[in-house]
């Protein structure tokens, strides 16, 4: 059930109508037999996988909490035996991941290397299953360094790990945020009704009128980059506005179902296009990703006894300063693959990850370079005009790393990044052709993206300048915040592609 | 005390160390900041950090800091 379907807002609102109708103190069971009957929808055997997630990981958190140092406790376990148990639990829902998610890459690299000819499996790959492992694994090691209690009642534990708006693309959830919002009662409150349906209106805007447009261009130029050379370039900018419309978007139906339910899940975008460098990019983009990332493998990895060790040799090496900074730089390599791998088990990937982390890495090393640069060039780098230039800057990079995202191979995506600085012709834009059988609506759908992105755009500006919209809206007469409403709500059907000629979401494949 | 200034200002150049208690809340610091003041504390002050004590709360001050490195020295010994 795509969360842009007329049945997804229908099953929304049965769910939410007996959600306040119910006393408060059995909502959350409520919303869990729901979470169980939406992804049960997408196919039943996908709950043995979820269930098995939830299992390992409710029984792993009890286990790793046990004892250790609480006064008057008893001393139930040994910190050796909390570690393993910890380890053990890991490798149980990653491993259900890779084996579903990694094997077939695996055999691929294995016969390609070796000469052999072992068979692909034909795995199924559960909705949502990187989103719920990550999820329900940030919450074991959470548990098991105390920032968190246990939960005692599986069942409650079961709706953290597959509240239906979150489960099949994030916003990867911490529990110590959530827990409370799943289980306090909920009153019905008109306000914050309105504040989702319009959260969600916006993301219904920015999927069908702005991605599902860029998405026809996008196609054309990468599925049949040698057929449309020269709009390479054009086609690496539309997939920027399919992306972040596809992914930001289905964040904003995420979140506002969330808030119809009294449930504030995490921001996962902050106007990414307004990075000054790439590490502030993944501060914007997929934020949860990326705090994940760094809590729970950048930090454990950096301050692990082996990178101890490596860190006292590069300072002996390479001295004080960049022996410091060097095994951060590795850490982030090792955390910027798994970034690249988690997108898909392709070394197109990988690529995409380490060109990331490679950057970074580089950025992290040169810092002290930099700032002499800067102070020899007498740049201030507290003007408009250097802020504006590293936007530029950044939204570059990150337009090349999406070659490689969107691109099906590496040699693809290195022919496409050629031909957009060697090959213009924006007049194939015309020859794409958009539109049902018997109808072409190029030049209409171009017009359209513009629009869309400009409106977008427009709203990110107002943003980040410290605004919110929604607030702003309110301070106006009805009337006006009113016609606003209305505004977006029919724009989308008349601007936008219909809901059954899209095809789902991007990050819902992960 | 003076130390720890001294390592945060010789990390971090641009931060006001005296007064400043959102170091994490208003990304003052980033997490390659926050790794080198980790890898200087340890040497420095003879202390190991573990993943567990990379939470704002230790970090949003050089005060939070201290009182860490306190706490951590206490434990440790």
């Amino acid at each position: 059930m795509s969360l842009i379907s007329m049945e997804f807002l229908i099953f929304v609102f049965a769910a939410l109508a007996v959600y306040y109708l119910i006393p408060g103190r059995y909502q959350w069971i409520w919303l869990l037999g729901v979470s169980y009957v939406y992804y049960a929808s997408s196919g039943l055997v996908y709950l043995i996988f979820i269930g098995y997630t939830t299992l390992v990981t409710y029984g792993a958190a009890l286990l790793v909490s046990q004892g250790e140092g609480q006064a008057g406790e008893v001393k139930s376990m040994s910190a050796k035996g909390r570690r393993r148990a910890l380890v053990l639990a890991l490798l149980l829902v990653f491993g259900l991941l890779a084996v579903l998610k990694y094997t077939n890459f695996a055999i691929g690299n294995l016969n390609l290397l070796l000469h052999t000819e072992f068979r692909f499996q034909n795995f199924l790959l559960p909705l949502g299953i990187s989103f719920y492992t990550f999820q329900s694994a940030g919450y074991i090691m959470d548990v098991y360094w105390k920032r968190c209690e246990p939960e005692r009642n599986l069942f409650r534990f079961a709706l953290f790990v597959s509240f239906f708006p979150q489960i099949l693309q994030g916003p990867i959830g911490r529990y110590s945020r959530l827990a409370r919002q799943f289980y306090e009662p909920h009153r019905f409150d008109s306000a914050r009704i309105e504040k989702g349906a319009l959260r969600i209106l916006w993301g219904f805007f920015k999927k069908l009128v702005v991605a599902e447009t860029a998405a026809v261009f996008v196609a054309a130029a990468f599925d049949e980059y040698q057929s449309y050379p020269g709009i390479a370039l054009f086609g690496v900018l539309a997939y920027t506005a399919q992306l972040y419309g596809d992914f930001s978007g289905g964040m904003d139906v995420v979140i506002g179902v969330s808030v119809l339910f009294g449930i504030e899940l995490d921001e996962n975008f902050k106007r990414p296009f307004f990075a000054v460098s790439i590490t502030d990019f993944w501060h914007r983009w997929h934020i949860t990703l990326g705090t994940w990332m760094k809590d729970y493998l950048f930090y454990p990895l950096s301050l692990s006894r082996a990178m101890g060790r490596f860190k006292r040799f590069c300072k002996k090496v390479f001295g004080r300063t960049y022996g410091r900074v060097m095994p951060i730089c590795v850490s982030n390599l090792v955390v910027f693959f798994a970034v690249g791998i988690w997108h898909g088990p392709a070394w197109k990937f990988i690529v995409y990850g380490l060109y990331n982390g490679l950057i970074i890495a580089f950025s992290g090393l040169m810092a002290k370079n930099y700032q002499k640069l800067k102070s020899v060039c007498h740049v201030n780098d507290r003007s408009k005009g250097w802020k504006i230039f590293q936007i530029i800057r950044t939204f570059v990079l990150v337009n090349i790393s999406w070659f490689f995202d969107r691109a099906d191979t590496i040699p693809q995506a290195l022919a496409m990044m050629k031909n957009a600085v060697t090959c213009f012709s924006l007049g194939e834009l015309l020859e794409v052709h958009v539109g049902t059988a018997g109808t072409t609506y190029t030049v209409l759908a171009l017009l359209i993206l513009a629009v869309g992105c400009g409106v977008v755009f427009a709203v990110s500006f107002v943003q980040e300048k410290g605004i919110s919209i929604q607030n702003a809206l309110a301070a106006r007469p009805w009337m006006f915040k009113w016609a606003v409403y209305l505004l977006l709500l029919f724009s989308i059907p008349m601007l936008g592609q219909p809901p059954d000629s899209t095809g789902g979401f991007i990050y819902a494949q992960f | 005390m003076d130390k720890l200034m001294e390592i945060l200002e010789e990390i971090v150049p641009d931060a006001d160390f005296e007064n400043c208690k959102s170091l994490i809340d208003d990304e003052i610091l980033d997490s390659f900041a926050i790794l080198s003041i980790v890898g200087e504390i340890e040497e420095e002050f003879g202390v190991r950090l573990t993943p567990a004590e990379i939470i704002p709360d230790n970090f949003n001050s050089a005060e939070a800091l201290w009182k860490m490195i306190q706490r951590l020295r206490k434990s440790e010994s």
